[in-house]
C-alpha cells in the first residue's frame, strides 16, 4: 500500500526588535551569560510585564504578509508549566484570542498552506546540562517570538522544504526577523502522519520538536515517515508523542519523561490589558508593508517577461529585488538589468549572505544609467560588459569608461576606411568569401574590430565589408 | 482621633522632637514588645535611622519637610524593598533582598520616609488571622489572646499597638480592612489600579491591591493620596484622585447604601455597631437606603476560585533556583523543584496551590475558573447598579470580633470557616472598588468592631470624607498599653 | 467527588510532593473545598461579560533600550551560581 504523507508546521520566529518583549532589556544575541537581564525578565517576586508595542506591529505585519486576517480584539494569556528555563513558570502566550488568524502561504506547485493563527509569546532562557548540572542564562528569556500556526496541509518534504524558505524569505522582506535557524532565530515543530492513500481520515500524529536546519526538518521528516509507515505495515499503531531528533544518528526518540505532566492551565494574563486593534491601524500597516515577493515574482514574470527561474533569483533576497527595480526603471527590456545582476554582479556574490547583504559598488541608479544607454544606442552592447566590470571595480558611472567617441560610435569615413585595410591586408580571406565561404568574413570582422578597438558595430561591419568586396 | 501624621510633623518641624530621638523612641518600643506582639518580621534600625538622619538634616537646613517626611511607617512584608528581606512570612522566600523597590517604596523614600521594618503577615497573604505565618501569627494589641487579622496582620498590629505611625499593607480579599477593625484601626483598601502593585508580590494579581493601614482617617487620605500615581511599570496602574481637599466636605443628602445580603450571618452585636453608626450618618443629614444584592451569596466561592487560580500561577516560580530558599537534599532538577515547594511553603498556602491548579485543569476549567470569570462580571454589573442609586455601600468589615489564638486552625473548626469569614470584604475585591473600614464600636470583650465603607470605583474622596466625618463624630480609637506614647 | 488521582495529578502540576500518608486527609479536604467551589454551579443568574478589572486596553512600552542589570545584581540572591550562571546541582 502507498502511504501520504501529512504534516503541519508550528514555527517560532524570533522578532528583531530592539528590545525584549516585557521589558527594556536587549534582544542582541549573544552576550556574556545573564547580562541582558533585569528584574522583570527573570521574574522576581513582585514584577509585571509591560508589553512592548513593536512586538504588535510586527506580528501584525507578519500576519499581513501571510494573509491573515488581524483580530480586532486579543488579549494575552498564561501557558503554565514548571522548567527551569522559565522564570516565571509560566510562559505568557497567546491562547484563544491570538492577534492574526486564516492566512495562508502559496507553494510553487499552487497548493496553499493554510495558516491557522499567528500569536506573539515571549522566549525562554537556555539551559546548559553538563554531567548531570544545570547551568541557567536568562540572556534569551523574555525576547519575543511568533509562532505561526498551520494546518496539517504539507503532503510531502519538498513543500514543507519550500514552506520554510518562503517564510524566511517573507519575514526577511518585511524585516520583522533575521530567521537565522542557526542562531535559533527561527525553530521548528513539525507533527506528522500516515495514511493510506486516497483515504481522508488523519492518522495519529507525532510531533517532531525544536529543528533548527532545513536540512534536519528534511531528514527528520522522511525519517518519521518511514518509521510510521514501517510500524503500522508490521501491524504496530503510532502513539501520539513528542519526539526528538538527533542529527548525529538521524532518528528521533521520545521526549516524555513520567515528571512532565502536560496541562497547560491557560487563563487570561491579569498583569496585562486587552489588545485592541482598530482597523485604520491594521490599514496603516497595511500601507507600510514593502511589495512581498510573491507580488514582485508575478509582476516580473507577467510584466518584465523574465523567466520564472530568473524571478526566482531576483526576489529571493529584498535587497536583490529592489536594487533590481531601481536599475528595471523606465527601461523598455527590464531583462537587461536583470542579466546583468544575474550574470556579472552574482559572479561577485560568493555566498548566500553575499547575495542576501548584495553590497555592491555600482548603484542601481549607475546600472540604470547604463541600462539607458544601451536602448537608445548611445553605447554598445559589446562595450557594456568591460564597462559594468570597470564600474563594479571602482563604483564610478559609465560615462567614466565609456568616451563621446566610443558612445558616437565610428562615423562613415572612418568606417569604410577600415573595412578597405582589411580588404586589402587580408587578401586570402577575401577570396574565400567570394568562393562561398561565409564564415571568411568573420575574419575580416575581427581585423575591423581591432582596428576600430571594439568600438565598431558588427551589423555595420558586416554590411560595409559585403558592400566593399561587392 | 486626629491625624497622628500631622501631629508629629508639627513636632518635627517645630523642633520639639529630633527625627532621629523619634525613631529611636520607636525602634526602642519595638524592641521593648515585638516579642509577644510579633508585629515585626524584620526590624530595620540602620535604614531607619539613616532616613531619619537625613530628615534631621533637613530641617537644620532651615528647609521645608514634606508631611510624610520623617514619619517613622512599617511596610508589609510582600512590598519589595532593595536590599531588605522581604520574606512574604514565608520559609520559602527566607534571605530573599530584591534588587529593586516597589514604586511605593519609591514614592515614599521620595518623600524621606523612615522605614522602620518588615511587617508580619499571613503567608504570600493567605489568610485572615496572620496565623499561616511562617514566622507566627502577630497579636492583637488590644488583647493578646486574640489574633491581629490578615492578612495584613503584622502592619495592624504595629499601627495599632503604635509601633509604628502608619503601615502599607496589602488587600487582595480584605487583607487590609479585616485586620484594621480586629485592630481598631483605618484600613483602606483603594480601587484596584489606583495605586501601583510594582513590587508587590503577587497573590492573586487581578485583585491585589497596596493600601494605607493608619490610626485616623486623615492619615489614610495623606498617604493614599502620597501612593495613588500613575506607575509606568504597571499595566493595570491608573493613579488616583486626591482626596485631602474634600475630606471635611459636608455629607448632607450623601445617600449611604445597606444591602441587606452583608448583614446576613453577621453577629449580633456587629450589625447592631453598624446599624448604630448607620444612625449615626442620618443624624448628620445622610439618606440610608435599604437594597438587594443578591449576588453577594456567591461572591466568596467565585472569589476563591479566582484567587486561588492565579495563585497557583504566581506561585509557581519558586523553584529554589534564583532566589530564596532550596532544598537541601534531592536528584535531579525535577526533585530539587518539588523538596524546595513542598518543605518551603506551608500547609494553607500549599492547599490553595493544589485548589487553584484543580480549577484551572483541563476538565475542571469551565466548571470552576471560566464560570467564575463570568460570575465575576455579574458582581460588577450589580454594584455599578447600586451605584446609580446610593453614593456609598455600609457594611461591617467582618461578621465577628477578633478571633482567639489558635481558633481557625483548631480541629474544631471546618476550614471552610476561615474563607467564610471573608464573606464582607471580598466582593468589593472581586469587583474592584475602593473601600475603607473604621473602628464602629467594641464587642463585651472590648475587641474592636469595623464597619467598611464601599465607594465607587477612583471614588476615594467620597468614602474617606463619609468615614472622616463619622470619626470626628463618634471617636471609636482605643490606645492600647503599648508602643509610643507622644 | 475529588479523588486520590486527581490530587495526584495536581500535585504533580504545582509541582508538590504529597507524602502517602497525607493523600487521604488532603482527599477530603480538597473535596470540601471543591464542595464549596461547587456551590457557584448552584446559581443561574444571567452571567456578565468579564473582560479585565477596568476595562483597559493597548498599555504598550516603546521599544527603547534600558541598561540590564549586572550580572552580580541577577544572581545575588541565587542559592548556587557557578559561571555566571544559575546553577542547579546533581546532587543525590
Amino acid at each position: 500500500m502507498k502511504y501520504e504523507l501529512v504534516a503541519g508546521f508550528e514555527t517560532h520566529v524570533e522578532l528583531q526588535t530592539k528590545t525584549k518583549i516585557f521589558c527594556s532589556c536587549t534582544t542582541a544575541f549573544g552576550g556574556d551569560p545573564n547580562t541582558h537581564c533585569c528584574p522583570v525578565c527573570i521574574g522576581l517576586p513582585g514584577t509585571l510585564p509591560k508589553l512592548n508595542e513593536k512586538v504588535v506591529e510586527y506580528a501584525i505585519m507578519a500576519g499581513l504578509a501571510t494573509d491573515c486576517e488581524i483580530a480586532g480584539i486579543a488579549k494575552m494569556d498564561r501557558k503554565n508549566y514548571c522548567y527551569p528555563d522559565l522564570p516565571k513558570a509560566y510562559q505568557i502566550s497567546q491562547y484563544d484570542k491570538p492577534l492574526c488568524e486564516h492566512g495562508h502561504i502559496t507553494l510553487s506547485n499552487g497548493r496553499q498552506i493554510r495558516i491557522l493563527r499567528i500569536h506573539i509569546e515571549e522566549d525562554a532562557g537556555k539551559l546548559i546540562h553538563n554531567h548531570g548540572d544545570t547551568f541557567v542564562d536568562y540572556n534569551r528569556g523574555g525576547v519575543p517570538l511568533i509562532e505561526i500556526v498551520t494546518e496539517p496541509d504539507f503532503r510531502s518534504v519538498d513543500e514543507a522544504k519550500e514552506y520554510v524558505e518562503r517564510l524566511q524569505q517573507i519575514m526577511r522582506y518585511i524585516g520583522v526577523s533575521d530567521c537565522r535557524m542557526q542562531e535559533g532565530s527561527m525553530r521548528c515543530d513539525v507533527n506528522i502522519s500516515v495514511r493510506p492513500e486516497g483515504s481522508e481520515k488523519l492518522g495519529t500524529r507525532t510531533e517532531i520538536k525544536n529543528m533548527n536546519s532545513i536540512t534536519n526538518i528534511a531528514k527528520a521528516m522522511e525519517y518519521e515517515y518511514e518509521r510510521q509507515v514501517d510500524l503500522i505495515e508490521s501491524g504496530g499503531a503510532v502513539v501520539q508523542e513528542t519526539l526528538r531528533y538527533d542529527d548525529a544518528t538521524n532518528t528521533t526518540s521520545s521526549m516524555r519523561s513520567k515528571e512532565d505532566a502536560h496541562d497547560y492551565r491557560y487563563f487570561r494574563e491579569p498583569d496585562l490589558v486587552t489588545i485592541a486593534v482598530p482597523r485604520e491601524r491594521v490599514e496603516e500597516i497595511r500601507q507600510s508593508l514593502p511589495e512581498l515577493p510573491a507580488q514582485k515574482f508575478k509582476r516580473y514574470t507577467e510584466e518584465f517577461e523574465i523567466p520564472e527561474k530568473d524571478a526566482e533569483k531576483l526576489t529571493k533576497y529584498r535587497a536583490i529585488a529592489e536594487y533590481f527595480d531601481e536599475a528595471a526603471k523606465d527601461l523598455k527590456a527590464p531583462k537587461t538589468a536583470a542579466n546583468f545582476i544575474l550574470g556579472q554582479i552574482f559572479r561577485r556574490l560568493e555566498t548566500e549572505a553575499d547575495k542576501e547583504a548584495f553590497l555592491v559598488k555600482t548603484s542601481a541608479a549607475q546600472l540604470n544609467e547604463m541600462c539607458k544607454m544601451l536602448e537608445s544606442g548611445k553605447l554598445k552592447n559589446n562595450l557594456a560588459k568591460t564597462a559594468l566590470e570597470k564600474m563594479l571595480d571602482s563604483g564610478d558611472p559609465v560615462t567614466k569608461f565609456v568616451s563621446e567617441s566610443d558612445m558616437a560610435g565610428l562615423d562613415d569615413n572612418t568606417l569604410t576606411e577600415y573595412c578597405q585595410n582589411a580588404i586589402n591586408a587580408m587578401p586570402n580571406a577575401v577570396a574565400d568569401y567570394k568562393g562561398g565561404k561565409e564564415k571568411a568574413l568573420m575574419a575580416l570582422l575581427g581585423n575591423v574590430m581591432k582596428q576600430s578597438r571594439g568600438r565598431a558595430d558588427a551589423g555595420a561591419v558586416k554590411e560595409k565589408l559585403k558592400e566593399l568586396i561587392g | 482621633m486626629t491625624s497622628q501624621i500631622r501631629k508629629i510633623h508639627d513636632m518635627l518641624v517645630s523642633k520639639e522632637i529630633s527625627c532621629v530621638e523619634l525613631t529611636k523612641k520607636y525602634l526602642a518600643e519595638i524592641e521593648n514588645s515585638n516579642k509577644e506582639l510579633n508585629a515585626y518580621i524584620t526590624v530595620t534600625p540602620d535604614v531607619a535611622l539613616a532616613q531619619a538622619k537625613a530628615v534631621d538634616e533637613k530641617i537644620a537646613r532651615g528647609e521645608e519637610i514634606g508631611l510624610l517626611e520623617g514619619i517613622p511607617m512599617t511596610l508589609k512584608d510582600n512590598i519589595s524593598t532593595k536590599g531588605i528581606e522581604t520574606t512574604c512570612a514565608s520559609k520559602i522566600l527566607t534571605g530573599y533582598k530584591p534588587i529593586y523597590d516597589a514604586t511605593v517604596y519609591e514614592l515614599l523614600q521620595e518623600q524621606g520616609v523612615v522605614m522602620l521594618g518588615k511587617t508580619n503577615m499571613d503567608e504570600f497573604a493567605m489568610g485572615s488571622s496572620c496565623e499561616t505565618s511562617y514566622y507566627g501569627g502577630a497579636k492583637n494589641p488590644h488583647n493578646t489572646g486574640y489574633v491581629s487579622g490578615g492578612s495584613s496582620g503584622g502592619v495592624a498590629t504595629a499601627v495599632g499597638a503604635s509601633l509604628a505611625v502608619y503601615g502599607l499593607g496589602s488587600d487582595t480579599g480584605g487583607s487590609i480592612r479585616q485586620p484594621a477593625s480586629f485592630c481598631g484601626i483605618v484600613g483602606l483598601k483603594p480601587t484596584y489600579g489606583a495605586v501601583s502593585r510594582y513590587g508587590l508580590i503577587a497573590y492573586a494579581s487581578s485583585f491585589d491591591q497596596i493600601g494605607p493601614i493608619t490610626q485616623s482617617v486623615e492619615d489614610a487620605a495623606i498617604v493614599f493620596d502620597a501612593i495613588a500615581k500613575y506607575d509606568e511599570k504597571d499595566s493595570t496602574s491608573q493613579g488616583g484622585e486626591a482626596t485631602l481637599p474634600t475630606l471635611e466636605n459636608d455629607i448632607k443628602g450623601k445617600k449611604i447604601g445597606i444591602a441587606n445580603q452583608y448583614l446576613n450571618g453577621v453577629r449580633e452585636d456587629v450589625k447592631e455597631a453598624v446599624l448604630s453608626a448607620a444612625k449615626q450618618y442620618e443624624d448628620m443629614g445622610a439618606e440610608i437606603i435599604y437594597f438587594d444584592l443578591p449576588e453577594l451569596d456567591f461572591a466568596l466561592p467565585s472569589y476563591y476560585i479566582l484567587a486561588m487560580a492565579e495563585a497557583s500561577s504566581n506561585l509557581g516560580r519558586y523553584d529554589g533556583i534564583r532566589y530564596g530558599y532550596k532544598a537541601e537534599h534531592y536528584n535531579g532538577t525535577h526533585d530539587m523543584i518539588c523538596r524546595t515547594r513542598s518543605e518551603g511553603f506551608g500547609k494553607e498556602v500549599q492547599r490553595r496551590i493544589l485548589m487553584g491548579t484543580y480549577v484551572l485543569s483541563a476538565g475542571y476549567y469551565d466548571a470552576y475558573y471560566k464560570k467564575a470569570v463570568n460570575l465575576r462580571g455579574a458582581i460588577v454589573e450589580a454594584f455599578d447598579r447600586a451605584f446609580e442609586k446610593v453614593d456609598v455601600i455600609l457594611a461591617p468589615t467582618a461578621p465577628v470580633t477578633a478571633f482567639e489564638n489558635g481558633y481557625l486552625f483548631s480541629d474544631e473548626t471546618d476550614q471552610i470557616e476561615q474563607y467564610l469569614s471573608d464573606i464582607c470584604t471580598v466582593p468589593v475585591n472581586t469587583a474592584g472598588l475602593p473601600a475603607v473600614s473604621v473602628p464602629c464600636g467594641v464587642d463585651e470583650k472590648g475587641l474592636p468592631i469595623g464597619m467598611q465603607l464601599i465607594g465607587k470605583k477612583f471614588d476615594e474622596k467620597t468614602i474617606l470624607n463619609l468615614a472622616y466625618r463619622y470619626e470626628q463624630a463618634v471617636d471609636n480609637f482605643k490606645e492600647t498599653k503599648w508602643g509610643v506614647k507622644l | 467527588m475529588v479523588t486520590r488521582e486527581d490530587i495526584e495529578n495536581i500535585a504533580l502540576l504545582s509541582k508538590l510532593f504529597v507524602d502517602e500518608k497525607d493523600l487521604d486527609k488532603l482527599t477530603e479536604e480538597m473535596q470540601k473545598i471543591v464542595e464549596f467551589a461547587d456551590t457557584i454551579n448552584k446559581v443561574e443568574v444571567k452571567t456578565g461579560e468579564f473582560d479585565n478589572i477596568n476595562n483597559l486596553s493597548n498599555v504598550f512600552r516603546k521599544d527603547e533600550v534600558r541598561e540590564s542589570l549586572p550580572v552580580e545584581e541577577i544572581l545575588k540572591n541565587a542559592p548556587e551560581q557557578a559561571e555566571d550562571h544559575f546553577l542547579v546541582r546533581k546532587r543525590a
